[in-house]
């Protein structure tokens, strides 16, 4: 980067008795190595004051300092050097950061004859060497000794100094700043260059911008048409099942969940109901949801697993302990991906009031009695579905009276954290049910959903809430003659 | 012994150890790369005995049971065996409600688990 051409290396007297007087052993090092090799004697001290007094015990040719140096600094080796009689003739390169302009002043007042800047080009020192070599101070020339006096910066100094070593002070300087000089024009085309390059980069960024905001839109139409589907797998806001009142609340974390939960006529006399929570959230979750919620579907077809259909084209409803086994098998038939869910499901009979179901690996049923009797939890231990291969799943009775409730949730709801981390919990659920007592059962169920998400304020719940409430009312009932008989009823 | 960023390990005779090192277990994120680094110690290892340490582990989702599930259906497969401890009151009651305290062999702590390895 260097202009090189008056001569380094090749024509640059040899045979040159150096002294340096530097306290980097290691610039040190690699200075004397680029000296040896262009031929020169090199003597090395670290403060001023051993080269000084190697200067002593032989005369240099040329002495080449640093500035900051412990023990003696380079200006004051530089003035003891040009004080001296004996040895004031040398040329004495003084190597400089130039940061500061009085640095020049400090340099003329110590005698320095030349300044090289830091970081230098070994090159451009032995070019300087050699240019100054070749002008040698004359005794005469230092021996005029007037005192110049200059301002700089508000501040004024008087310094002696011969006209030489002014001349040659001021060709080093002017010389420093056109190398510093070519260096920023180098420095200048590369900047520019760079700018292209990044211009061009901030095109390429702005077009894969555009790329990924086109396929995030697809994404969300993806998304969006998913959680339709899903949405598909839930009752209908207003549904209505002769015998029973029946409410249900659903809030998906994300967009789409993990959870669902729905109920329905299976035929005149039985209504099913279940709460499913497929582990995890998002896609994979929520395609095993809707894989699964074609298995649980009332309407008489290959896949449903809770109707069947005899030769004798009767209807028959799947008990709950068998619609689970059977989903159980089925989600083993791939290896086990890490997915599974748990799963609540209850066939009520509507005549008779009598509620069997089947848990797995789900949270407690919960009854809310008409009697006035305490809110009851009937948890039951089992595997949840697609966990363990071969489970026989067992089922359960409850003999309901009329106007008692039940209810079916996610683990969303007791599970619910607060900010600090505290659950919901089952006794919170029973206390806010309890409550209830006395309302519309769709005010009970609204009222739940409505405690824990105030339990989660201010993050709001983190997992899906799935409630499901089911009052038995037989004497909404209609007393149809034909209850009792086998007649399918597909939706 | 590989340096993992969601589990320390370690091995005692033929029993691989193995600290969860984060105290929520929730996001999918870690969960994907405990599933990873569980994956990439076993490697090889046919049958191997494993112990699971929990005891830094404060909240998890329930799709670290799944996870679970799949590492003993590994394990058992090849006649190794798994044993996890150090599990808190909080989370013990998630492995009682899907009954998995029952699938699982559970302990209280790490002498207790290893013991019943001979």
């Amino acid at each position: 980067m260097h202009d090189t051409t008056s001569g380094a290396g090749g024509g640059t007297r040899a045979g040159v008795d150096v002294l340096i007087a530097e306290d980097s052993r290691i610039q040190a090092r690699m200075l004397e190595r680029r000296l040896t090799e262009a031929g020169h004697t090199v003597r090395w001290g670290e403060n001023g004051a051993l080269a000084l007094a190697l200067a002593r015990e032989r005369r240099p040719d040329i002495i080449v300092s640093d500035i900051e140096m412990p023990e003696m600094t380079g200006y004051e080796f530089c003035k003891a050097v040009k004080t001296d009689p004996a040895l004031r003739t040398i040329p004495f390169i003084l190597l400089s950061t130039l940061s500061d302009p009085i640095d020049i002043i400090r340099g003329l007042d110590a005698g320095a004859d030349n300044y090289v800047t830091k970081p230098y080009e070994p090159d451009y020192l032995l070019a300087r060497m050699d240019a100054l070599l070749a002008t040698p101070l004359t005794a005469a020339d230092d021996a005029g000794g007037e005192m110049l006096e200059v301002t700089l910066a508000g501040q004024k100094f008087r310094v002696r100094a011969g006209r030489q070593q002014v001349l040659n002070l001021l060709v080093s300087t002017f010389e420093n700043a056109v190398s510093k000089n070519q260096e920023l024009v180098v420095a200048n085309q590369e900047l520019s260059v760079a700018r292209d390059g990044l211009q061009k980069s901030n095109e390429e960024l702005t077009s894969l911008n555009a790329e990924i905001s086109r396929i995030n839109s697809h994404m969300i139409r993806d998304l969006k048409a998913a959680a339709k589907v899903q949405r598909s797998l839930l009752p209908p806001d207003d549904v209505e099942i002769p015998g029973t009142h029946v409410a249900w609340r659903y809030v998906p974390c994300q967009s789409l969940a993990g959870d669902f939960l729905n109920v329905f006529p299976l035929d005149a006399e039985h209504a099913g109901l279940f709460v499913v929570d497929v582990s995890g959230h998002g896609v994979p979750s929520s395609l095993m949801a809707v894989t699964v919620g074609r298995f649980l579907t009332p309407k008489v077809s290959d896949s449903s697993l809770l109707v069947r259909q005899g030769p004798d084209g009767r209807v028959t409803v799947v008990p709950p302990a068998e619609v689970a086994t059977q989903l159980n098998r089925l989600f083993q038939a791939d290896e086990f991906s890490g997915l599974y869910f748990t799963l609540l499901y209850g066939v009520l009979h509507l005549p008779t009031g009598r509620f069997d179901y089947c848990s797995g690996g789900h949270p407690a049923l919960v009854r809310l009695p008409a009697d006035g009797g305490d809110v009851e939890f009937h948890p039951m231990e089992s595997f949840p579905i697609a966990f363990v291969p071969d489970v026989e799943y067992e089922q359960r009775s409850l003999q309901l009276v009329a106007g008692d409730r039940l209810f079916l949730y996610s683990d969303g709801v007791p599970e619910a954290m607060d900010k600090d981390r505290n659950p919901y919990g089952d006794e919170a659920m029973a206390a806010c049910l309890r409550a209830s007592r006395g309302q519309p059962i769709a005010d009970g169920v609204a009222g739940l959903l409505s405690a824990v998400e105030t339990w989660c304020v201010p993050e709001g719940p983190l997992d899906d809430v799935s409630i499901l409430g089911v009052e038995w009312q037989p004497s909404s009932l209609t007393n149809d003659p034909s209850g009792r008989s086998s007649s399918s009823r597909p939706r | 012994m590989d340096q993992f960023r969601r589990i320390q390990t370690g091995k005692t005779g033929n029993i691989h150890l193995v600290m969860f090192k984060d105290k929520k277990i929730l996001d999918d994120t870690v969960l994907d790369e405990i599933r990873t680094e569980l994956t990439h110690m076993i490697g090889k290892a046919s049958g191997p005995d494993v112990l699971l340490d929990f005891s830094n582990v404060e909240f998890m989702s329930s799709a670290m049971l799944g996870l679970l599930g799949q590492l003993h259906r590994k394990i058992s497969t090849g006649h190794g065996r798994l044993k996890m401890c150090g599990i808190r009151p909080e989370i013990l009651t998630v492995f009682k409600i899907t009954n998995l305290d029952k699938l699982f062999s559970i302990h209280k702590d790490a002498p207790t688990a290893l013991a019943t390895f001979t």
